[in-house]
């Protein structure tokens, strides 16, 4: 089995194939079974004006993308693992008036 | 600071001008992603896991408060509100639309800023000491030397693709503060003219730059560069990658024979075409004039009364200044690594306010420096509690200059499309072991650096302890080296043993710290010189110690 991944021409966002279609959410990525992966590709590498340079993800029995793949698939999946970012923190913790703009 | 003129302002405009007709077209299908890839680089736009990557060049890390005031803009309006400064001394904008690109273009050259040379196999952004017109121990100041590197580099056609990227640092003082060894080119300025390092770098193959030249007069500084350059050009090898930096080439020939070969370019070539005339160096030594720093008597008693009523602010002056030219001023380095934080981000709301107190404080101007903090060059002694409150209402007065939580990290795995592996999340798990104040400052100063692949952005060859990040069959393994340091008396740091995993660094840092504490002669012997003193053997081993 396969996902589908790639990353949208306009914003760069990650998106994943699903059952209808490109979506955001990769909890949403439909499993591919290798024959229609390829078909779907060979579909969309063309599309540029779209996606930018799609690719497969193979999965292994436990149905999460195999060895090297599977911290970098894991982290465009779901965002960096970095934890609240500094704008983050600074918002929680100071003044009101500096956060406007 | 530098100020644009006619001439540069009709080249960015045209660069504006032809970058947005680029997206355009590529945007409308007109150009394959194939074509558009490079065009894009040339811009310092990449495509990364989650969005494409916008890289500011920041030459020599000078920045004025006009402009940090429009990266605060751009992040506010383009990113998600904050950036990222690199250990090029640039910022990194790691969530942009492909569309908006052009018009942060147009905005960076209102502020006579641009992402121009910020990728590909060009001359990239000049570094140089962040105390620079500041520091005591320098002979003069090198960012004139450094602007003029900068408009001689500037879309040079001869080294606009060369084999592979190269960069070079300058540094006036005594003390190494811009890693000029670890270099393409480092070069130091002495009162007897530069000495010209070659063949420095990081990355797959680490190496030292060897010195080829003493007492190069600056009026032949250009020229010299351009044999340097010119004998890397035409030999440097453009088959293998990963073989491709003049550092590869120097060590086949060895520095003999490449110093040989470069004095040889260097007596064909016609200086006078090269070189600029003394008065244009006088014209760029015009845009840095000495700053006007007003006499402002220090109430040192009152300085004190503060420090005892604010413990953290006289933690704050132990750590984080450093010393001025002119004794009622100090430089003050706002450190971008608060515990258990990604080290260099910094908010549109801290950008603000550093625009704010430099305006206030400081002359209107900022430094990065490559190890991802801001400095404010020259602020009075009789400033600083004023400023240390401001500092801390956007949480900015972390103090850990040159402490173990001063750690410089690449953004690694959870951003770059190159990265095998994370390093941020490491970074913040080692700063979070070492939060306690009174402990980081026991141990006193020890770089810790990281990078999340081999291309060694954050430069882990040359901390104190090195941290590479591997994939090893889809799981993050973490390989130690110990004993590199970035200074005067740079070296490279040595590979330990085979990799910890992630949740092991943390712990293995701290035998080595222990060690180190109890290893040392006394509190002024630092992890380094213990490190030296003793061996790397002796630590590799309490490293790899079961925990």
């Amino acid at each position: 089995m396969k996902l589908l991944t790639t990353n949208r021409l306009q914003d760069g966002v990650t998106l994943w194939w699903g059952e209808n279609g490109w979506v955001e959410d990769a909890a949403l990525a439909a499993r591919l079974d290798d024959a229609e992966a390829d078909d779907l590709l060979a579909e969309w590498k063309p599309r540029e004006t779209e996606v930018v340079a799609p690719y497969l993800v193979p999965l292994n029995d436990a149905d999460a993308p195999v060895q090297r793949e599977h911290v970098r698939e894991f982290v465009r999946a779901n965002g960096p693992t970095t934890g609240p970012t500094t704008s983050d923190i600074a918002r929680a913790h100071h003044r009101v008036e500096i956060f406007q703009g | 600071m530098y100020i644009y003129d006619a001439f540069d302002h009709a080249f960015a405009r045209d660069r504006v001008r032809e970058f947005s007709d680029q997206v355009r077209r590529r945007l409308a299908g007109e150009m394959t992603e194939d074509q558009f890839k490079p065009l894009r680089l040339m811009n310092g736009l990449y495509l990364q896991l989650h969005a494409y990557m916008y890289r500011i060049a920041i030459p020599y890390g000078l920045l004025s408060s006009r402009q940090i005031r429009k990266l605060a803009h751009i992040a506010r309006t383009y990113d998600r509100g904050f950036g990222h400064f690199t250990t090029r001394t640039n910022m990194q904008f790691h969530w942009i639309k492909l569309a908006d690109a052009p018009k942060i273009l147009e905005e960076l050259s209102e502020v006579e800023m641009h992402s121009l040379q910020t990728s590909g196999n060009c001359i990239r952004n000049t570094t140089t000491d962040q105390f620079a017109a500041a520091a005591k121990d320098e002979c003069e100041d090198p960012r004139p030397w450094a602007e003029l590197i900068r408009q001689w580099s500037s879309n040079h056609p001869e080294f606009s693709f060369l084999p592979r990227k190269f960069k070079i640092a300058i540094t006036a003082a005594k003390k190494d503060r811009a890693a000029i060894r670890l270099h393409d080119i480092g070069l130091h300025l002495t009162p007897e003219g530069f000495d010209v390092f070659v063949g420095g770098g990081m990355g797959r193959t680490p190496a030292l730059a060897h010195r080829i030249r003493t007492g190069l007069s600056g009026s032949e500084l250009l020229s010299y560069l351009e044999a340097c350059l010119r004998v890397y050009n035409r030999y440097g090898r453009r088959d293998n990658s990963f073989k491709a930096r003049i550092k590869i080439l120097v060590a086949a020939l060895g520095p003999d024979e490449y110093k040989r070969q470069v004095e040889e370019e260097w007596a064909t070539l016609d200086k006078s075409r090269i070189d600029p005339p003394q008065a244009e160096i006088d014209r760029i030594r015009s845009f840095f004039p000495a700053p006007d720093l007003a006499s402002r008597p220090f109430d040192a008693a009152a300085h004190e009364r503060a420090k005892t009523a604010d413990p953290e602010f006289a933690r704050w002056v132990k750590n984080n200044l450093n010393p001025h030219k002119n004794d009622e001023y100090v430089s003050v380095t706002v450190s971008l690594k608060p515990i258990g934080k990604t080290p260099g981000d910094v908010s549109h709301q801290q950008m603000d306010l550093l625009a704010d107190m430099a305006d206030r404080f400081g002359n209107g101007e900022l430094r990065v420096t490559h190890e991802q903090n801001i400095v404010l060059p020259h602020i009075a002694k009789a400033d600083l509690y004023d400023l240390y409150r401001e500092l801390d209402t956007v949480e900015l007065t972390t103090a850990n200059i040159g402490k173990i939580t001063d750690i410089i990290c690449c953004p690694g795995l959870d951003y770059c499309s190159l990265a095998n592996a994370r390093s941020i999340p490491l970074a913040q798990d080692i700063s979070n072991r070492f939060a306690d104040a009174a402990y980081s400052d026991k141990i006193g100063d020890l770089s810790i650096k990281m990078s999340g692949c081999i291309n060694a952005c954050g430069h882990h060859h040359n901390g104190n302890i090195g941290i590479l990040g591997v994939d090893k069959q889809g799981v993050e393994f973490y390989q130690i080296l110990l004993g590199g340091r970035a200074d005067e008396n740079a070296a490279l740091g040595q590979i330990t043993g085979k990799g910890l995993s992630a949740e092991d660094v943390p712990a293995a840092i701290e035998r080595v710290v222990q060690l180190y504490l109890q290893l040392r002669t006394d509190e002024s012997e630092r992890f380094i010189d213990t490190l030296e003193r003793v061996g790397r053997p002796t630590f590799a081993e309490a490293l790899h110690e079961p925990a």
